[in-house]
């Protein structure tokens, strides 16, 4: 048989990652190997024989993986796989497979399967990678210990002092000195011989009334304990309270690449969320503040380099800004006095949904219990403005379109507010409708929580269900679609001469963000985060149960791809953005990025149809 | 296979089979393209088979042939895209029928609008082997407007076609069409209807037959 004649499937595998990687011949031997089966509904699982493992290839239909405890693993459409792990592992079959919907699948065989891996690495190295991340998605509902997996590596100083064997200890003492370290990596012939600390100097030189001139290596420790770049901080404090230890120098193979202290260990510690907002309870006067803030993006890397969950790093960083906020607040009350009445500190945008990343500007304004008279303008104005200056100088820039408590603008009563928020919902012009939507992730962070649920309230009974407003939410959430067409050929932004790169905040995280804000306004939830505000549509049935885990991880897979690409710019020195360059990508990340995306594409969809049909 | 002893043998192997489960038998999903719709004076050009084992198509048993045919393939050709060139090396309408009879055997034919394949098929054995025997096919055209005229359809024009009849299965478009393509449109088809009716293991042939 000529498989070419097989068109339609040589097509469809000759598309697909990790089938287009392979070589004509070896696509159609491929094509003409598999067997096509339809599974329906009616039969709940998928039979999957124990004794005969094959890949599955999903030509239509979907189907949900589940693992022995009936955990959710993975959801699969057109041209996802499953059966993959048993062939690779030779472990019996232990996941189900529900069919959701309807469909063709085809089956290749072990022996076809295990020859295509030995003639193609990218065939091979695709299903390798598609079994690490399934292990890994095995655990991906249930919470993660952050810390426990931080590397020593993100920890560790780079690029190690290091002195030949054949020095004295006073061009060590003196290379220690200008360089402001505790210790000196000694080599010989371009290995690791020894380590000399401070503690060295003293007890082997000085209190033994020995001389500068003293060769290295008769004050040096030989060979000292090392520890390897993807050591955990856990083994790194273990090995140094074994060994009384202070250093310990970090190998790459043969090579030092780097040492950790217990000071880093200790500074690391100080930068894990619960301390760091302690630290900024504790502090007296901005100064203080400022400096403590500076840990801020340490945390941010140390998060990344846990691997946490990119939703768990935006509500452990907002968690942050809000306790600098209260802090400011509290301080400066103390120099102002106290205020004249009831007032809440309202953060909106990133900071009111709880998804704040690096470089975060301000977005805030000030509810008032009532009226102000002279006295009161007076002294929220000074409030206002030493917290908002207060919060640029830790690191919280100020808003370029000036929505900040310090705007008398956005100093408002209830009344005010309510008034404000209104007219928005009540004209629903796009051009104002597309400042305005910050103001719908509204959080309170300071203040009377009575007080702001009187504002929130009735702006929710304003919009439920109010279809002229939401359409023209909707209309202006649809104005920036995901960048699909990126996966045939990349479409990069451009600024000026540079590519940019896609762009995950405006073209990702925002556009689900947008669609998540305007459900939960048509349904009057109050909840501003956008994965709880998800998971709450899931549960009150307004997004079916698909399309809400679908769009939950696709939100999550964006901002993870969009925060480990920060941290990939931090550990480079390069300016952090919020643009991915696709070159940078596996052929896996740029399928599963494809597939968040479309994910998006669809919701966009399904957005359009809801909301603005009848205008 | 022998010819005359082997027709008597070709259909009886076909009677314990009636009553078991469709899992259970080897069908044989089956497409011809013709140079016209008249089974006694057009001809078979081509034929595609796809073997369906365990309510699975394999595709390493599907076989597409080329007959070749007297005259010229004419106005047809813009059909079935077969060209007087392509059918140079193709086999002889004796050659077709003998090695048709031999990859059919003991297998249940399926095809969508069966009578009209069926028809060419008789013409093309009895003249080859001067019997017409009396062969019997899954219709899956039939057996989908027998489930669209139970639902209380409207039967639109048209709507009985292979690929509109795909389409209520969420079954793929298939862009590409010849003898062996449309083997497969009719044997993934067969599927989907089988399973909608209760599954391979449970649907007998019997159920399934005009």
């Amino acid at each position: 048989m000529d498989a070419s004649e097989l068109q339609p499937i040589t097509q469809f595998l000759g598309q697909l990652t990790p089938f287009d990687s392979l070589s004509e011949q070896n696509l159609e031997r491929c094509c003409r190997a598999l067997s096509v089966g339809y599974y329906s509904r009616s039969s709940v699982y998928v039979p999957l024989d124990e004794e005969h493992p094959q890949l599955y290839i999903v030509r239509s239909g979907a189907f949900e993986v589940r693992g022995e405890d009936g955990d959710l693993i993975d959801r699969l459409g057109d041209g996802d796989f499953f059966g993959f792990p048993s062939l690779l592992s030779g472990e019996k079959v232990s996941n189900r497979v529900q069919i959701l919907e309807d469909g063709l699948v085809y089956h290749l065989d072990p022996e076809t399967f295990n020859r295509l891996r030995s003639e193609s690495r990218e065939f091979d190295r695709f299903f390798n990678r598609a079994f690490a991340k399934r292990l890994r998605h095995q655990g991906r509902f249930k919470a993660k210990e952050l810390g426990s997996t931080n590397r020593v590596s993100s920890l560790m100083s780079k690029q190690p002092l290091c002195l030949d064997i054949n020095a004295s200890v006073s061009d060590a003492a003196r290379l220690m000195r200008d360089n402001r370290v505790s210790s000196v990596l000694i080599i010989d012939n371009q290995k690791l011989a020894g380590i000399l600390t401070d503690r060295d100097l003293r007890n082997r030189v000085l209190a033994e009334s020995l001389d500068g001139s003293l060769p290295v290596h008769q004050a040096m420790t030989v060979t000292p304990t090392t520890l390897s770049a993807n050591a955990l901080v856990f083994e790194a404090m273990l090995l140094m309270s074994q060994h009384n230890i202070h250093h310990l120098p970090i190998m790459d193979e043969n090579r030092p690449i780097g040492v950790i202290t217990s000071t880093d260990i200790l500074r690391g510690q100080s930068s894990q969320p619960l301390l760091l907002i302690g630290e900024i309870e504790r502090q007296q006067d901005l100064e203080s503040l400022i400096n403590v803030s500076k840990q801020i993006p340490l945390l941010l890397q140390n998060l990344i380099s846990a691997d946490a969950r990119a939703e768990e790093i935006g509500r452990v960083l907002t968690s942050v800004t809000d306790a600098l906020t209260r802090r400011l607040i509290v301080l400066n009350q103390q120099i102002l006095g106290q205020a004249p009445m009831p007032f809440c500190w309202l953060a909106f945008g990133s900071q009111g949904r709880q998804d704040q990343a690096a470089c975060s500007d301000q977005d805030n304004g000030l509810l008032l219990a009532h009226e102000m008279d002279e006295y009161a303008q007076g002294y929220f104005e000074a409030l206002t403005k030493a917290v908002c200056a207060g919060l640029d100088r830790c690191g919280y820039v100020y808003c370029p379109g000036d929505i900040m408590a310090q705007n008398p603008k956005w100093r408002m009563t209830l009344e005010q507010w309510q008034q404000k928020f209104a007219n928005w919902v009540e004209h629903p012009e796009p051009k104002a409708l597309m400042h305005a939507s910050i103001f719908f992730d509204m959080r309170c962070v300071y203040g009377p929580s009575s007080l702001f649920e009187g504002l929130q309230s009735q702006v929710l009974e304003s919009t439920k269900d109010n279809d002229i407003f939401l359409a023209g939410m909707a209309g202006n959430a649809l104005q920036v679609s995901p960048p699909l067409g990126f996966f045939k050929k990349f479409v990069l932004e451009r600024d000026g001469q540079e590519v940019k790169g896609i762009d995950l905040k405006h073209k990702g995280s925002a556009l689900i963000n947008d669609i998540a804000r305007i459900y939960a306004l048509s349904a009057g939830i109050s909840e501003v985060n956008t994965a709880k505000r998800i998971r709450l549509l899931m549960e009150q049935s307004i997004i079916n149960r698909k399309d809400a885990l679908n769009l939950a991880d696709a939100h999550e897979f964006i901002a993870h791809m969009r925060l480990s690409n920060q941290g990939y710019q931090f550990t480079h020195n390069q300016p952090l953005t919020n643009y991915l360059m696709p070159q940078q990508l596996s052929s896996l990340v740029r399928h599963q990025l494809r597939d968040a995306f479309k994910v998006v594409h669809d919701a966009q969809a399904g957005l359009k149809l809801k909301f603005t049909r009848s205008f | 296979m022998a010819k005359d002893a082997g027709l008597k043998g070709y259909q009886h192997a076909l009677m314990p089979v009636i009553n078991k489960p469709l899992v259970e038998v080897e069908l044989l999903a089956i497409d011809l393209e013709m140079t016209g719709l008249n089974a006694s004076f057009d001809q078979i050009l081509s034929i595609g088979v796809v073997p369906i084992r365990q309510g699975q198509l394999i595709l390493s048993e599907a076989q597409h042939k080329l007959v070749q045919i007297e005259g010229s393939v004419g106005q047809s050709a813009t059909i079935h895209g077969i060209l007087d060139t392509h059918l140079d090396a193709a086999l002889t309408p004796e050659q077709a029928m003998a090695w048709f009879l031999s990859v059919s055997e003991g297998k249940v034919l399926v095809a969508h609008h069966a009578p009209l394949d069926l028809a060419f098929l008789q013409s093309g054995l009895q003249a080859c082997l001067g019997e017409k025997p009396r062969l019997l096919a899954i219709d899956t055209l039939l057996l989908e407007k027998q489930r669209l005229l139970r639902q209380q359809e409207h039967l639109q024009e048209g709507s009985l076609r292979l690929g509109r009849s795909r389409a209520r299965y969420g079954l793929p478009v298939y862009a590409a069409h010849n003898a062996l393509i449309d083997a497969l449109a009719c044997g993934e088809l067969l599927l989907a209807q089988v399973a909608a009716m209760g599954g391979a293991t449970k649907v007998k042939i019997a159920e399934l037959l005009p």
